[in-house]
């Protein structure tokens, strides 16, 4: 990280004078674990992204088997991503347990 | 036949708290938020008076505790108002945390702080243990000898604590009873002349300005953290310089003149005597007493004790042959914290190597009489004679079952 600042280039007192700035702080070098997503098990019924505390659960714009639109899981974003293992838990496919949609691994250091 | 007194300033009787109420009047800060405890009460006590006559446009918060006291503070200056608080002893104890997050947060509020002895045993009257427990958490602090030394210090306090490159809470110390609720004689500004010499506060990043929204108070880990305490460091160092500057004007507009510290007969002085606050007033009487019957003694009062002067007190003390440092509080197993930094102070900013005796006083109002500080004197001449101060280093004056 060779973008961090120096001290007398910081705002007085800590203040975060940019709003939505969290964003870009990097919370995925936090993690052990990692979900890490099997489409091909997938149900698209986006219960990862409604517990992901980091909004890290990546969505991409489709059609459903009516041809409506609707959003449908692309993967996990590993900047913003803890590896808390929320979404692993709140599975309903991982729950099944015949098959694995969100499986969740060590994560290389 | 009516002569309009406007701009002139006015000789007073007044007690030290009632002082520091004044300098609120006139300062008319945007919100005090506070809690009465003696012996500082007075000072809220009257500037509530103030509020309720319409003579201020202050917000005034009455809150439930001191530790809501110093938090509706700090949230009223990130709101971007000039605030103002007074407290004592456990008050502040209160405040404890909060002292540190308006530091590090980098918000001037100013505070009066009449000290008082920590309980316990409980005790009312005047030590400086509230103050220099607090002396590690970023707030400058300024010690007055007199009624008229709290006025001027918290007139100027605005001007040091808001300036850009200070921007840190400050807080006037003043001996509790023996200033607070002692009636002096004391020269009352002008009201306008006041305003105009503390000036408008300037708001820097207010969470009311909702077109530049900002967010304050957020959790900062090892990546920033340590360069935050770094600039808040520089805050401090800054701000000898900005005491040196408001004061020097200061001294232009009102006459008094203060400086970091007072050098009071210390050009040829072999005994130096070290102190803060009221007990300087006697000192100065003894020592002008014994410069009668020929001996060199003079005394360092210091103003600014946050941020510490090392270097121009180093100068002051150079030629100096004995150093005897008066402590109004006591570090259970250690050095008192003025004789600390005197220490620090001789030891890396002179080139001579005066001997140094360290003495507590006064703890819970003790009284030090004028005698105290003449046998301290005498005591230092025989140490100084001696070449070494023996076993007297570390005494308590005034305390049955020691020797004085």
């Amino acid at each position: 990280m060779s973008d961090l600042k120096n001290w007398q280039e910081l705002p007085l007192g800590g203040v975060i004078v940019e709003a939505g700035s969290a964003a870009k702080y990097e919370t995925g070098s936090w993690r052990t674990w990692k979900p890490v997503t099997h489409r091909e098990n997938c149900i698209h019924c986006l219960r990862c992204w409604e517990y992901c505390p980091e909004d890290a659960i990546v969505l991409e714009d489709g059609r459903d088997a009516a041809g409506a639109p609707r959003k449908f899981v692309q993967g996990v974003n590993y900047y913003h991503c803890k590896g808390c293992g929320l979404c692993v838990h709140e599975c309903p496919v991982n729950k099944e347990g015949k098959v694995v949609a969100l499986g969740f691994v060590r994560d290389e250091v | 036949m009516t002569k309009s007194t406007a701009g002139k300033p006015k000789i007073v009787p007044m007690t030290g708290a009632g002082a520091c109420a004044q300098a609120m009047r006139q300062i008319n800060p945007d919100v005090v938020a506070a809690f009465p405890i003696t012996p500082s009460t007075q000072v809220v006590e009257d500037f509530s008076t103030f509020v309720a006559n319409g003579q201020v446009d202050t917000e005034f918060v009455t809150v439930e505790s001191e530790h809501s006291a110093m938090s509706a503070c700090i949230g009223a200056s990130a709101a971007g108002g000039r605030v103002m608080t007074a407290t004592s002893s456990a008050g502040m104890a209160y405040m404890w945390e909060l002292l540190y997050v308006a530091a590090s947060m980098r918000q001037p509020v100013l505070m009066t702080l009449v000290n008082r002895a920590l309980t316990g045993p409980i005790n009312i009257h005047c030590d400086h243990s509230d103050s220099m427990g607090a002396r590690d958490s970023g707030w400058i602090q300024l010690y007055s000898e007199n009624n008229q030394e709290a006025y001027d210090n918290l007139v100027m306090a605005a001007r040091i604590a808001e300036h850009p490159d200070v921007r840190l809470p400050l807080m006037v110390c003043q001996d509790g009873f023996i200033t607070s609720h002692s009636i002096q004689t004391m020269q009352l500004e002008d009201d306008k002349a006041v305003r105009a010499f503390v000036g408008p506060h300037k708001p820097l990043n207010s969470v009311l300005d909702t077109k530049h929204p900002v967010t304050w108070g957020a959790l900062d880990l090892q990546d920033y953290y340590i360069e935050h305490k770094r600039s808040q460091e520089q805050g401090m160092r800054n701000a000898l310089r900005v005491i040196e500057e408001v004061s020097a004007d200061f001294a232009k507009t009102f006459g008094r003149s203060y400086g970091l510290f007072e050098a009071y007969r210390l050009d040829d002085a072999e005994i130096v005597l070290v102190a803060l606050s009221s007990a300087c007033g006697e000192i100065k009487e003894v020592v002008d007493e014994m410069r009668t019957k020929g001996e060199k003694v003079g005394l360092l009062k210091i103003r600014s004790f946050r941020p510490f002067p090392y270097a121009q007190i180093g100068k002051a003390l150079s030629k100096a042959k004995i150093v005897t440092v008066l402590d109004r509080s006591a570090s259970f197993g250690a050095h008192g914290p003025l004789f600390v930094e005197i220490s620090a102070t001789v030891g890396s900013y002179t080139a001579n190597r005066p001997l140094l005796l360290g003495h507590t006083f006064g703890l819970g109002g003790r009284e030090l009489t004028l005698r105290h500080i003449e046998h301290i004197i005498s005591e230092s001449r025989i140490c100084l004679d001696k070449g070494t101060v023996g076993d007297r280093q570390g005494l308590w004056i005034n305390v049955r079952g020691d020797k004085l």
